[in-house]
């Protein structure tokens, strides 16, 4: 049977785990046998290819956080050498490793840094990938156990879903609701709706509607933010008691991975790759040449809002995009926001600016749209810890800008080359081909 | 009635009609954090970015300018008069008679018939936000065309404009439901009318109405004369929510293209960008509408409401 542990090492099991295990700060860094043999013993059942050996926990925190990084560069080649953080042997370690690198995030940077995200947001996609090499029924019992524990501590509600709804993960539509809280457990369905089903089983429209999909995107979101919070609860403990510096040490290295340059294996790589790098308004598409020229007409907002700015950022940011499939925030690539502050905001203010009239002047609230649009939620700030509460909008496709801003789109030879496909293939095209 | 108000009126209402005490309180309490806007011409609201520390100097402002129209933000802010510090947004849903896309009057601009729409449009978007949505602390604003319903409950306040819309779409019933489930074991197709909980039945709810109040110069897309004339001829099923003999005789096919074109006619009942624009204006509760010569009130009651006698400032009773 696959322990709670396995997925959620918040969970009062999990804590039992570490109680019982102890953690011993002194050796984090030594050899660790334990944790060889079992891994070995993975790589053996799974038959890895090239596969990772860790040696200490300090080891296999790190291999945590770079399979996380490695995944976002290179999703095709990462499986099979991080095989075994994916095996419910490693269930017992993992969860030890679990805590040393929350505890070593909240001491140095606490909840609301970058780091303590990335932390929640890779135990996330290690849960998302653990629970896709679960046998079916392993699964569902599993996600069951986890989402009573959760819906018996609280209710859930609609409102604590907004990451969820924002990425688009799940859709209010898709969510049976009532009174503002998200109808998840049988009984709970039952209770509110019985009465009013005719012709069918409650039951069985319980298992139709509530969806194991739902239940498993909510169950992650309560996983991921819950490792916020004990992180933070970690970082208020630390500003009472020094530190340890073996957790800090382990901070810093686990920051310094997240801070690893990001590398690009598109297949629009001629010699070299299309790399983030500098923009060159020479080899904008004409489209996006007449956009920073600014608006004359109407259409401001959807030409600098939701034409330029995404197009903008992922050229200079992420140009091959479409071609890795790649889910990269910005601050993946610019972690400390520089170039985007710099460079690409200022190109897109300075288009806004030459609108007739000038954008921000009678719509100031587009600056928030902007950085919405760059994945920085709703806010005057463009800060850090508002990434990821919108999405990073891909640049809009030839045919878009074709039926909603026909005015800009003037095809030259190199558009008809490519078949009109994406003004970013333009760029990316003359760029680096 | 529904007359533009002359200047003089303008001056007689704000000084001797209007008092600051109609001001809502969930106004007065954050009057320091919103931004007020003026319209002293008639021709919108260019004088933006006014703050009043305190209600007195708001009372002052209005008493002195009487202008033609006053707004204030949904948003709360730091510092409004530079629209900075943003803290939250009220989320608002704004029903104006005028555009609403199924009216049996034909009106022009507004009348007591498609007033009385926007009421039962509203009453229904209401009784969705409560039951399916939770939300409970809102204030009901006629506008002087419509109504505004404005929430403020702490949870939303601070949402985005992309969670502002999947609301906006959920209540209006903008989409036609999944038509496909999957219970792990085999698939489902359950046509959403039977479904008597969740989106399909809001979005159930809102077909019906639209349909019986569907006239023969409705425009429909993807719906012609004839399928509309079997949709009228047939309606009188679903008063008795007789939904599958309605599907039957008009054709599973033809079924589809009618909802699907309710669907997208649904977004019309809201104005979507009002949802979704966090530092949207709205009229002023209490101050006069004066294109039409309707103040601007807050609603108690909606089913004992009438704007024809609730909402009439008394100059309009004195006039010639």
């Amino acid at each position: 049977m696959i322990s709670m542990s396995f997925i959620n090492p918040l969970s009062d099991e999990g804590k039992e785990m570490v109680k019982q295990e102890g953690i011993d700060l002194e050796r984090i860094f030594d050899e660790n046998e334990q944790i060889i043999n079992i891994v070995n013993s993975i790589n053996s059942k799974e038959k890895a290819v090239n596969p990772i050996i860790p040696q200490s926990y300090f080891d296999l925190v790190i291999k945590r956080v770079e399979w996380y990084i490695e995944r976002k560069n290179d999703p095709k080649n990462v499986k099979n050498k991080f095989d075994f953080l994916f095996h419910p042997d490693i269930t017992k370690l993992d969860v030890i490793a679990f805590y040393i690198l929350c505890q070593a995030i909240g001491i140095k940077f606490g909840s609301t840094s970058r780091e303590s995200r990335a932390i929640a947001e890779l135990h996330g996609e290690i849960i998302e990938n653990r629970l896709k090499y679960l046998q079916e029924t392993d699964k569902l019992e599993i996600i069951d156990k986890i989402m009573n524990d959760f819906i018996i501590q609280d209710r859930i509600k609609w409102t604590q879903l907004v990451d969820l709804l924002s990425s688009k993960k799940i859709s209010l539509q898709s969510l049976v609701l009532k009174n503002g809280e998200v109808i998840l457990d049988r009984e709970d369905f039952i209770e509110n709706f019985a009465h009013v089903i005719k012709n069918q089983r409650p039951e069985r429209m319980y298992n139709v509607f509530i969806g194991k999909k739902i239940k498993e995107l909510i169950m992650i979101k309560m996983i991921m933010q819950n490792t916020e919070d004990y992180i933070e609860s970690v970082h208020e403990r630390a500003n009472i008691i020094e530190p340890n510096p073996k957790l800090l040490k382990i901070a810093n290295e686990v920051s310094e991975v997240l801070s690893r340059e990001i590398r690009y294996h598109g297949s629009f790589s001629g010699p070299g790759g299309a790399k983030a790098s500098p923009l060159n308004h020479d080899l904008f598409p004409p489209c996006i040449k007449l956009a920073l020229e600014g608006i004359k007409s109407g259409g401001r907002n959807e030409v600098i809002v939701l034409f330029l700015t995404p197009f903008l950022s992922y050229a200079r940011l992420n140009p091959s995009v479409f071609s890795n499939n790649n889910t990269l925030k910005v601050s993946d690539v610019d972690p400390d926001l520089k170039i985007t502050k710099n460079e690409i905001l200022p190109m897109i203010y300075d288009a806004a600016d030459k609108c007739s009239p000038p954008l921000f002047d009678d719509q100031p609230q587009e600056k928030i749209n902007i950085n919405a649009k760059l994945g920085f939620g709703m806010h005057d700030d463009f800060s850090i810890q508002h990434e990821g509460e919108t999405k990073w909008y891909t640049p809009m496709s030839c045919d878009k800008v074709k039926m909603n801003m026909p005015s800009l789109c003037k095809p030259d030879e190199v558009c008809k080359r490519l078949k009109e496909i994406n003004p970013l293939f333009y760029y990316i095209d003359r760029k680096y081909r | 009635m529904l007359e533009p108000a002359t200047r003089e009126e303008r001056r007689i209402y704000y000084k001797e009609e209007w008092d600051i005490k109609q001001v809502p309180d969930f106004i007065i309490d954050s009057v320091e954090n919103r931004e007020f806007g003026f319209d002293h011409f008639g021709k919108g609201p260019n004088d933006r970015y006014k703050v009043f520390n305190t209600p007195g100097r708001l009372k002052s402002f209005l008493k002195s300018k009487t202008p033609y129209a006053a707004y204030c933000s949904v948003a709360y802010y730091q510092k409004p008069r530079k629209r900075d510090g943003w803290i939250k947004s009220e989320l608002v849903f704004d029903v104006d008679a005028k555009d609403i896309p199924v009216r049996t009057c034909g009106c022009d601009n507004v009348c007591e018939i498609c007033l009385n729409e926007a009421k039962e449009i509203v009453s229904g978007l209401i009784d969705t936000l409560n039951d399916d949505l939770g939300l409970k602390n809102f204030h009901l604003v006629y506008s002087g065309r419509g109504y505004h319903i404005r929430f403020l409950d702490e949870d939303v306040m601070d949402i985005n404009s992309d969670v502002r819309s999947q609301v906006l779409k959920y209540i209006v019933g903008a989409d036609v439901p999944k038509e496909e489930y999957d219970d792990g074991n085999q698939k489902y197709n359950p046509p959403h009318f039977i479904i008597p909980f969740g989106y399909p039945k809001v979005f159930t709810e809102r077909v019906k109405y639209a349909i019986l109040h569907l006239t023969n110069e409705s425009k429909l897309d993807d719906v012609n004369q004839k399928l509309l004339k079997d949709v009228l001829n047939n309606r009188n099923l679903l008063q008795r929510n007789q939904w599958g003999l309605f599907k039957t005789n008009i054709g599973p096919i033809r079924y589809k293209k009618v909802i699907n074109a309710i669907a997208s006619l649904n977004m019309g009942l809201v104005d979507a960008k009002v949802t979704i624009d966090l530092k949207r204006i709205l009229r002023l509760p209490s101050s006069l509408h004066s294109k039409v010569s309707m103040k601007c009130t807050e609603v108690k009651n909606i089913e004992k409401f009438d704007p024809f006698k609730d909402a009439v400032p008394e100059f309009v009773w004195e006039r010639k």
